[in-house]
């Protein structure tokens, strides 16, 4: 049996396992559950080697698994972020509802995740996919809020995906004759020029929903900010990385190898700015941190797919690394509201306030993410916000830069709120008794603000996989010409030393830091944030002066015009339509049997009437 | 060793010149406001013996650690702008990190401090100060766009992404760029009326409005070191234009000249018009300045 294999029944078995050793006890099943995704993570990285290959046999059709540079990228950020979600989802769940379902469907989405990236055939590979949108699916309805709306969304559009990814996955098989992805990608050349067209639209379709890319992105802000957080996390992080992993073969395999390639790059590249802008300006709107990190996940997607769309080395190596950013920065965030929701039971920023000084950890490691979020140096975000817009400005996308670069600001607006909302402002009395998180659930957040910061300075760490990755895709070597482990370059030769930067960074933070510091810091005392001045008087303890309601009212005053339509509700006057023309043909159904009678009497006669045309 | 030592070195004397220079330039610049209202005004050092004697006092309170540290992280944004913008042309000055980041590098760099300061300003608990910072956001937002827009359209024109390059570039066809590119120098200039936070554009201080906004719970100490931070960020500034826009400056006589000139431009406009309300002054920056800004993007993809 090849490790692989056995990866895949740890992870199989110990789902079934887990959810069944809660019958027992409690501590059991947490035990079966971080074995069954920290063991095979373990294998893993340990034994199984890039190029391995397996094949299983399964009624007359070959199945086939193996590992490329590529996908062993994409494996580290579900693996690892999965595990550090696992550790984290212990301190979570616990003395939660339902645990076994949870983490039953934990450990199949990361399983199926991994199938999808090992998988070199696309049989195996829509088994896994449906697996992964299933068990995501169970997880957005696992709090039962709403599960009509967000529930059926979240399906209807995976549903709309899966499809079409059947019927290319079935149209190449009658061109082609083969189910295996790499005879799909060598026969593509000799196609029609219409098949060449409508396979990479099918498949761009079932990776744009699950990467939230507009127009197909609706369900995401109901289905992240309704899965549980310990989940969320991976969602967000990982699972919407598989959306850019399919996207990114279908782009450099496919399309790069037509001339009417360009127009697809474009439209996808506009799309993902487009996603952007809107993403951002929504997020800015939100009240609940949930939703918030929700559009803000689809906006940070949209910076992926422009990176990927443009297609240039830089432009690639852009994408990816966001990819990877994205899924540090962002599961932190969504671990950090699952530690005040788990704290304090809300996660509204007009409920909650003033947390910092009792949950001074989690606000760690919600400012390294923010910073590394809102693209700020010496934090990871930053190399990955550079290398985009070099791309952009190096590849003539000059008026796509433009859009990219006002989302990105307008992302310090909602960084400001998620942790003004959070940690800072007025501390109020109902919050007084709130406590730090749990250690378990610290850990993992604290890990990945570590990582981001050693990535800020330098990622070449991660540049490298990256690389290989994009080599075995067909790209040429771009260590020194692009990256090194410490500089970033771009087409131009114009470059960004890290590592000074950092030096100069601390340098000049700490002398400043000891200067505020060195005298009289004995003399100075805390006062609460009851003791301020407000023209000239100290205001008394019952007066409210907390500021959380219409938080960035002013600016969402100014681009009102671009939020006053809205996508979804498009959506829902179609569904709305559909549903008053399904609610006219129930009614033909009546149920009384004279009606079908009269039914059946005027089929008679409409069959005497045209006997001569029809027979 | 030596390096580190020059590299101090340079870095003490940069930040020296840049304090003094700044200072100086807010004195007179409340100087100059004074006398266009009809009114005597202090005498243009006053800044400094502001500064001094804030700088000696003693903070009594603190709201907690973000308050406490939040001077601190807008020090680090100016002082990291000085490090990267060229203060002379020709190697007259020291090289700081003038080789180590570009353009990009410091558009990004410059949001780090504003960042910090409203997370200080946020934990101080004081409305005021929370309504600022909204404002200075929503500020950034408008007037990144125009200035972006300015910046690329440079970039294109010339195949470069770093200010020294752009110097090169200047240096090597004998004009300034802002008469080949005039619409990026427009551009920018309506930008920097939103960068220097003069009237019409001083909605994130507004007094006798928000009572100073962000700065409204610091005094000593931390006031001091955001007080020197904002001399040092507006020569940074000046000194960033003048690279850009107007060749560099081969001596600091000639630097005082160019940027005291464009210095006046914001404070002029300032003291002629009243404020503008948070979304009016968003808005203005999307519309001509922005405007201009578009016709630079195609001034350089034609020419």
């Amino acid at each position: 049996m090849e490790m692989i294999h056995i990866i895949f029944l740890i992870f199989l078995g110990g789902a079934v396992l887990t959810y069944f050793a809660g019958k027992i006890s409690k501590v059991l099943q947490d035990i079966f559950f971080l074995a069954s995704v920290l063991v095979p993570t373990y294998l893993f990285f340990a034994n199984v080697a890039i190029a391995d290959k397996v094949t299983l046999s399964l009624g007359g059709i070959n199945l086939a698994w193996g590992v490329n540079h590529f996908s062993w990228l994409f494996s580290l950020i579900v693996l690892g972020l999965g595990s550090l979600a696992a550790i984290y989802a212990i301190g979570y769940m616990k003395g939660k509802e339902r645990k076994g379902y949870f983490y039953f469907n934990f450990i199949l989405s990361i399983m199926a995740m991994m199938g999808i990236l090992l998988s070199l055939d696309l049989v195996s590979f829509f088994i896994f996919w449906e697996i992964m949108t299933w068990s995501s699916y169970l997880m957005t309805i696992y709090n039962g809020n709403d599960t009509q709306r967000i529930g059926i969304k979240y399906f209807v559009f995976s549903a709309i995906g899966a499809y079409a990814m059947l019927m290319a996955i079935v149209i190449v098989h009658h061109v082609a004759g083969s189910f295996m992805i790499g005879d799909m990608i060598n026969f593509y050349p000799n196609m029609g020029l219409s098949m060449q067209i409508w396979i990479p639209i099918l498949f761009l379709m079932a990776f744009g929903v699950k990467a939230a890319m507009m127009p197909l992105h609706v369900w995401a802000p109901d289905a992240y900010s309704n899965s549980p957080m310990a989940y969320t996390a991976v969602f967000s992080g990982a699972l919407s990385k598989m959306g850019i992993y399919g996207m990114v073969i279908v782009l450099v395999t496919m399309i790069n190898q037509i001339p009417q390639g360009f127009w697809f790059r474009e439209v996808i590249a506009w799309l993902g700015g487009i996603t952007a802008v809107l993403g951002t300006l929504w997020a800015i709107k939100q009240d609940d941190a949930k939703k918030l990190l929700a559009y803000s996940s689809v906006a940070q997607l949209g910076y992926i797919i422009t990176g990927i769309a443009i297609g240039t080395e830089l432009g690639m190596l852009a994408g990816l690394f966001l990819a990877v950013m994205h899924s540090l920065f962002k599961g932190t965030l969504f671990m950090v509201t699952g530690a005040i929701e788990k704290q304090t039971g809300t996660t509204n920023f007009t409920e909650v306030t003033g947390l910092i000084r009792k949950m001074p950890w989690t606000f760690v490691a919600a400012l390294f993410s923010i910073i590394a979020l809102a693209g700020i140096p010496p934090l990871g975000g930053f190399v990955g916000k550079w290398m985009l817009y070099e791309s952009l400005i190096t590849s003539n996308h000059y008026l796509l830069v433009i859009v990219i670069f006002f989302s990105s600001t307008a992302a310090f607006l909602y960084c400001y709120k998620f942790l003004f909302g959070f940690f800072l402002g007025q501390e109020e009395k109902e919050w007084a008794h709130v406590k730090e998180a749990p250690v378990v659930m610290l850990i993992p957040m604290l890990i990945m603000a570590v990582l981001m910061l050693v990535l800020g300075t330098f990622p070449g760490l991660i540049l490298k996989p990256i690389n290989s990755g994009l080599i075995d895709l067909g790209y040429i070597d771009t260590f020194k010409h692009l990256w090194n482990t410490s500089i970033i370059l771009n087409a131009w030769g114009d470059s960004v030393v890290l590592q000074p930067i950092l030096y100069y960074i601390i340098s000049i933070f700490v002398f400043f830091a000891l200067f505020i510091t060195w005298k009289g810091h004995k003399s100075t005392r805390y006062v609460t944030t009851k003791d301020i001045s407000s023209s000239g008087e100290v205001p008394a303890d019952d007066e409210n002066l907390t500021f959380s309601v219409g938080f960035m009212q002013p600016f969402l005053r100014a681009v009102a015009p671009a939020m006053r339509r809205q996508i979804d509700k498009y959506y829902t006057g179609f569904a709305d339509g559909l549903e008053s023309l399904f609610e006219f043909m129930r009614r033909i159904y009546t149920g009384n049997g004279q009606t079908y009678a009269v039914y059946a009497i005027v089929f008679v006669v409409i069959v005497l009437l045209f006997k001569s045309v029809l027979f | 060793m030596e390096t580190v030592l020059m590299n101090i070195l340079g870095a003490v004397a940069t930040f020296l010149v840049a304090f003094v220079v700044g200072m100086t330039y807010g004195g007179l610049s409340r100087k100059i406001t004074a006398r266009v209202q009809n009114r005597k005004g202090p005498p243009f050092y006053q800044n400094f013996i502001d500064a001094f004697k804030l700088g000696s006092k003693k903070s009594a309170i603190h709201h907690g650690a973000m308050h406490h540290l939040g001077p601190a992280f807008l020090m680090v944004s100016s002082v990291m702008t000085l490090m990267l913008v060229p203060v002379l042309t020709h190697n007259n000055w020291y090289p700081n990190l003038n080789f180590k980041g570009d353009l990009i590098f410091l558009l990004y760099i410059m949001t780090f401090g504003p960042l910090g300061m409203a997370l200080g300003a946020g934990q101080t608990g004081n409305p005021n100060s929370a309504i600022g910072v909204t404002r200075g956001l929503s500020q950034m937002v408008g007037f990144e766009i125009p200035w972006v827009l300015a910046l690329v359209s440079l970039m294109i024109q010339y195949h470069t992404t770093s200010i020294t390059g752009l110097m090169a570039a200047q240096a090597h066809t004998g004009t300034w760029l802002m008469f080949s590119s005039p619409f990026a120098f427009i551009a920018a200039v309506m930008a920097m009326l939103g960068m220097f936070r003069y009237s019409p554009f001083d909605i994130v201080g507004a007094p006798t409005e928000l009572a100073s906004g962000p700065i409204a719970e610091s005094g000593g100490k931390y006031l001091f070191v955001m007080m020197s931070s904002g001399s040092v960020f507006t020569f940074a500034k000046l000194t960033l234009y003048v690279d850009l826009f107007m060749g560099g400056a081969d001596n600091l006589g000639i630097l005082l000249i160019k940027t005291f000139a464009l210095y006046l431009i914001p404070m002029l406009y300032g003291v002629t018009t009243p404020r503008y309300r948070t979304e009016q002054a968003v808005r203005w920056f999307w519309g001509w300045p922005s405007f201009f800004g578009l016709l630079a993007i195609l001034q350089a993809v034609i020419f």
